[in-house]
């Protein structure tokens, strides 16, 4: 079980400032990885890198489809291209050059997915994606990380670097609280129990993860003692400590920021459906664009803050 | 520069025609692009005999110059010439389209040496090569990068995404060479999204641009051994080409661009192209 940072004292961390200092050191270490912009660099986490490495900084602008083809064109030349952009435009508008220039040739190219799930819901659907998990672990060869706090996200950008293949990560807009301690260390592939308990087991990922943690302690107060994992890897994912955990509680339930079509819902149900016959309650986001508001208003609206969670862990119980 | 010399063009047309043969043989399993092949087919058999720095026994060279086929239906030309190049055994042609072949009907840079990026669906290759081109800025590398761009491919907005950037990004060690043999799948390429004014296009975008006689082999030579045509700016070659060229009954057909042929058919094609062949002899003076 990993170490966890339990101070009393919450710390809320940027998930874009830790991903820009990652990007520095992984910079430092290794002089092949370039940033490439699609007019995204100060936004989204690359000026540091752009000021300290001005001659691997690329900007390509607004035109993800081609910035894509040409980051594959680094990477099959040596280099380990990061390329970032708002999430709808780092994955829907480029999605076959992702496929066929990035994922079939194999390519270190890291794609930073920002703003994912509910994060910048006042910018509509055209900018709020909920779907591209979905979309997204649809490619083979493509490792899918899905960071849930601040030593996750330094470390999902150190591991993109040294994975010898495309990796997709999931950045979020919101301020996370620490849940690991500092220096820990993201093992790909692998899942984490953060919390281990008897009566169900709560899978969790990214944002949501946090989030669970405190509907876990409430259900404590109730007498509910849950399970809870946090998958930050979404492909491959870690089947072993889902099926060991699944096994044992024989009721599972997924929390997501994202539609539970493909999603975090859709990857364990396939693993359950085939392997375990523990039941099976998703909790996310249903098939449809989501409804515009602030992020607080969102969670809310969407039965995805803490004490939602509970309530409608309470509520699932009965069902299972 | 020397020109080349009678001797040398007639070596080419050689080759070239040799080439198209080959893609006819191939094409005994049924199908292909052979409008598409058979128009850059001058221009690939000139980049690997004259321009690439390229060495087919060690196909990773790292300084070799790379060549990125965009549009990449047209591959059965750059598989025939990869072939004659000793890249591979040409006893691998003839598994054109079988099962887990190495010569699919579009290039897989996993199975085939000499295959620098896998192509298929069009306007992908520009951005690419860009990619490349701009890597050996940062490794201080002197390697050159060449496309070949079909003109229907042309309507692919990426192509202008990454033709934006290389102008842009001033990559003087890129070219590219506009295969424009004025048809597609549906017609004449001006009836079915008209792209035409290349020259205009790529110039607005930041390009030195030239055009050509793509069946000229002195031409596409002198064209190529200047490149770059401007120091600070990526170089364009429109190339002027006959769909089809050296099958006279598929010249400048669209009905061309795949042809599915019967088995029988391919040993009268291979006659008339081999005819073809002669006659471009014939006219060098």
């Amino acid at each position: 079980m990993q170490k966890l940072n339990n101070s009393a004292d919450k710390i809320y961390e940027d998930p874009r400032k830790v991903v820009a200092g990652a990007l520095v050191e992984a910079g430092e270490k290794n002089t092949n990885v370039v940033f490439v912009s699609c007019d995204s660099s100060l936004g989204a986490s690359g000026d540091p890198f752009r000021q300290k490495f001005p001659e691997r900084h690329f900007e390509f602008g607004i035109a993800e489809a081609g910035a894509m083809g040409q980051a594959a064109g680094l990477s099959i030349s040596g280099k380990i291209p990061f390329i970032t952009a708002y999430m709808p435009f780092i994955t829907y508008r480029c999605f076959e050059q992702i496929r066929d220039d990035v994922c079939k040739t194999k390519l270190n190219v890291n794609i930073l997915g920002n703003n994912c799930g509910l994060s910048v819901g006042t910018l509509g659907p055209t900018h709020v994606i909920i779907e591209d998990v979905t979309v997204m672990r649809s490619i083979p060869n493509i490792t899918i990380l899905a960071p849930a706090d601040g030593p996750q996200y330094h470390s999902a950008i150190l591991k993109a670097a040294e994975i010898n293949g495309p990796v997709f990560v999931r950045i979020h807009r919101q301020k996370t609280p620490r849940i690991y301690e500092e220096g820990y260390e993201m093992i790909p592939g692998k899942a984490d129990i953060l919390r281990t308990g008897k009566d169900m087991t709560l899978i969790s990922t990214s944002s949501m993860v946090s989030k669970t943690m405190e509907a876990a302690d409430m259900l404590a107060g109730r007498g509910i003692d849950a399970e809870v994992i946090n998958a930050f890897c979404l492909k491959p994912i870690d089947r072993e400590t889902i099926l060991d955990s699944a096994s044992k509680t024989k009721k599972v339930i997924t929390i997501e920021e994202h539609t539970t079509i493909g999603g975090l819902g859709g990857i364990v149900a396939e693993l359950l459906v085939k392997e375990c016959t523990a039941k099976l309650e998703m909790i996310g986001i249903e098939d449809q664009f989501a409804v515009v508001g602030t992020y607080g208003e969102l969670l809310d609206y969407y039965g995805l803050t803490p004490e939602k969670l509970v309530k409608k862990i309470e509520g699932l119980i009965d069902g299972f | 520069m020397p020109e080349l010399s009678k001797e040398e063009i007639k070596e080419l047309i050689e080759k070239s025609y040799r080439a198209r043969s080959n893609v006819l043989r191939m094409m005994k399993n049924g199908e292909g692009h052979i409008g598409g092949a058979f128009s850059a087919l001058d221009i690939i058999t000139v980049l690997y005999n004259c321009i690439l720095k390229h060495d087919p026994k060690n196909p990773k060279w790292p300084d070799r110059d790379r060549f990125i086929l965009s549009a990449g239906h047209k591959v059965m030309g750059l598989y025939t010439t990869l072939a004659d190049q000793k890249y591979f055994d040409e006893e691998i042609l003839w598994t054109y389209n079988t099962l887990n072949t190495r010569v699919p009907m579009h290039p897989d840079e996993k199975v085939l040496p000499g295959i620098e990026f896998p192509t298929g669906s069009l306007g992908h290759g520009l951005a690419v090569a860009n990619g490349i081109a701009l890597s050996a800025r940062v490794d201080k590398k002197d390697f050159r990068v060449f496309v070949i761009l079909g003109d229907g491919e042309c309507a692919e907005g990426s192509v202008w995404e990454a033709a934006m950037s290389a102008g842009h990004h001033r990559v003087d060690n890129l070219t590219v060479i506009v295969d424009r043999n004025g048809f597609q799948v549906n017609g004449a390429t001006e009836d079915i999204m008209d792209t035409s004014l290349f020259e205009d296009k790529f110039a607005a975008f930041g390009w030195e641009v030239r055009t050509i006689d793509g069946h000229d082999f002195s031409g596409i030579y002198n064209t190529l051994s200047s490149v770059p045509f401007k120091s600070g700016r990526p170089s364009c070659i429109i190339a002027d080409t006959t769909k089809c060229k050296g099958l006279p009954f598929g010249e400048d057909k669209f009905e061309f661009h795949h042809w599915h042929c019967a088995p029988e058919e391919i040993d009268s094609a291979i006659n008339l192209v081999n005819k073809q062949k002669e006659e471009e002899y014939a006219k060098i003076k």
